[in-house]
């Protein structure tokens, strides 16, 4: 496993989902940047990372899936990979449980690395325009944990999302779902369904509500680890023609 | 001889099309098999069926003993494929990319720079593939199968997209492995001449049915050479040699010999029948059978044409 788990990642060399792992948090970092730069009094950190960890949850992150499950997908799709990866003596669930676990990987580093591009435009922002310098320190630990139970929610629609994704070599299902996944969760912020939808998941770990976090995560990542055991499964049992 | 390779009643089905009938082929050890057929016949649905890439509808598969179906890691670690589609991840340098197959055959990483020294691919070993010519490409996916020397070889159309001196070189490589190396070579192809050259045993494969197998010495001594004659109406002709199995050649008529007849006495027969019946006979002449003849006979049924003329 660990020979496929190196495998995976050194695919990612040079690769486009490598570019994107990079692009979508800088692009939130950039965001940030120019609206504290447009205000007018002291930026408070844990607000600012608070409001950064709630658009990744919201948007980038299930936006950032989508595109990252299909780029992972097409790399194998693209050169019709499949064939010569499944002929070789390796077990083929292994050949998809480390796609997935290397996709949640990359998912957890996105994460992280959003926290960190925020905290570097809070920063540069505040010694760009000293009026809105932030005052006192982030409470990391406290974010940390927040982003982490972000992507542990996020279990659920990487495995929707990585399936499709895997199962068919024409990316336009994998991205019609991941765009109106996320259309959804967008529009229908304030229902309470949306603890029950898996690409609204996420941002539910900010809710106000804890009945709300812990529906929303024991669904997301419990739900999320057996939808993921299953699809591994299938798309090891299936023909690839 | 044991069979490095043995399919009992292979069946595939496609919705309604059976992409390969019936097909029981046995490679022998050491030999360089060429499996032989015309786009669509079905010999790579066969060569994925022996990779346990695609199930069977029906019968079963061996490799070195081992059923495919019952164990297909045990089948898979004595094979070396090259297939259709490379898989080649353009992002990355030929020899990383070997790397990868390296580490997940467990191969130490000196057989990569083996490997690419055989295909004379050292020099390009570091560009990204996505800059490679069709013909590297293969290059590279020859190198590939043969990571970690496998016992059994299984490539589908190897020389696609070669040079003549890749072809050449390629040819030369697979008719000296089993003296080499003992390992066992299963090749598809659909140019003729190409088979001739390398293999030492022949299948030959039709709207998914085998349709003629054994060594290629063989089959070539069974085949008695043909008469190939032009007339000034190769219609009447052939009425007129009612009596004898006669073809369309590339121009005019290839007529068989009976079992035990003497060429010249056949062509001095058939001159006579002709001329007597008023034909101009405009050549006419003895031909040893290729290859190319086995496929054209058994294949003919599928060209109505051949009945027409
Ligand atoms: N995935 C598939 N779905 C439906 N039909 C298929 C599929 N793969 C192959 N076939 C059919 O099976 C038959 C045999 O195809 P196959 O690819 O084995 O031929 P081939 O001998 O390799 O031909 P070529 O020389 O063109 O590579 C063809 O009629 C083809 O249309
Ligand atoms: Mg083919």
């Amino acid at each position: 496993m660990l020979a496929m788990l190196s495998v995976e990642l050194r695919k990612l060399n040079r690769s486009l989902a490598a570019v994107l792992a990079l692009a979508a948090p800088s692009l939130m970092g950039a965001f940030l940047f120019f609206v504290l730069l447009r205000g007018t009094k002291p930026a408070v950190w844990s607000s600012w990372l608070q409001a950064s960890t709630q658009i990744w949850a919201y948007f980038m992150l299930p936006m950032s899936v989508t595109a990252l499950t299909a780029l992972v997908a097409h790399m194998e799709h693209g050169p019709r990979a499949w064939d010569h990866l499944r002929a070789l003596p390796v077990p083929r669930w292994r050949i998809y449980a480390a796609k997935a676990l290397c996709v949640i990987a990359l998912v957890l580093v996105m994460t992280g690395l959003n926290l960190l591009v925020s905290c570097a435009a809070i920063s540069a922002a505040g010694a760009l325009k000293p009026l809105v310098a932030p005052k006192g320190a982030p409470d990391l630990a406290h974010l940390l944990a927040l982003n982490g139970k972000v992507v542990a929610a996020a279990v659920l629609l990487i495995a929707i999302q990585l399936w499709t994704a895997l199962r068919f070599s024409s990316f336009v299902p994998a991205l019609a779902l991941g765009i109106g996944g996320t259309f959804f969760s967008v529009v229908a912020t304030n229902a309470k369904e949306g603890v029950f939808f898996p690409w609204q998941m996420p941002v539910n770990m900010l809710a106000g509500d804890p009945a709300r976090v812990s529906t929303a995560l024991s669904l997301g990542c419990g739900l999320g680890l057996v939808a993921l055991v299953l699809a591994v499964l299938h798309l090891a049992r299936r023909e690839v023609l | 001889m044991a069979a490095a390779i043995e399919t009992e009643h292979l069946r595939r089905r496609f919705g309604a099309r059976l992409a390969v009938d019936d097909v029981s082929m046995t490679v022998p050890e050491r030999a360089v098999y060429g499996f032989l057929g015309r786009n669509g016949a079905g010999k790579t649905t066969t060569l994925k069926m022996l990779l346990g890439l695609i199930r069977p509808s029906g019968g079963a598969a061996r490799i070195h003993g081992v059923d495919i179906a019952r164990d297909r890691m045990a089948a898979a670690r004595k094979v070396g494929a090259l297939l259709e589609a490379h898989g080649f991840y353009g992002n990355l340098t030929g020899a990383e990319n070997l790397a990868l197959t390296a580490t997940l055959l467990g191969a130490p990483a000196r057989e990569i720079d083996r490997v690419l020294e055989i295909v004379e691919m050292r020099a390009d070993a570091g560009r990204k593939v996505a800059g490679y010519s069709l013909g590297m490409r293969q290059r590279l996916a020859l190198a590939r199968a043969l990571l970690g020397a496998p016992p059994v070889l299984i490539l589908d159309e190897p020389t696609n997209g070669l040079d003549p001196d890749g072809i050449a070189d390629m040819r030369g490589f697979l008719r000296s492995l089993p003296e080499r190396t003992g390992a066992t070579v299963l090749l598809s192809s659909h140019l003729l001449g190409e088979i001739e050259q390398i293999a030492t045993h022949v299948g030959v494969i039709h709207d998914g049915r085998l349709v003629l197998e054994g060594p290629l010495s063989r089959l070539k001594a069974d085949l008695a050479p043909e008469i190939l004659l032009r007339t000034d109406d190769d219609a009447r002709a052939r009425t007129l040699l009612g009596g004898r199995s006669v073809s369309p050649a590339d121009t005019g008529l290839a007529v068989a010999l009976r079992p035990g007849e003497d060429a010249d006495q056949a062509a001095a027969a058939l001159n006579q029948i002709l001329v007597q019946a008023g034909l101009a006979v405009f050549a006419l002449g003895a031909r040893e059978q290729s290859l190319e003849d086995i496929y054209r006979r058994v294949a003919a049924p599928a060209y109505p044409k051949a009945e027409a003329a």
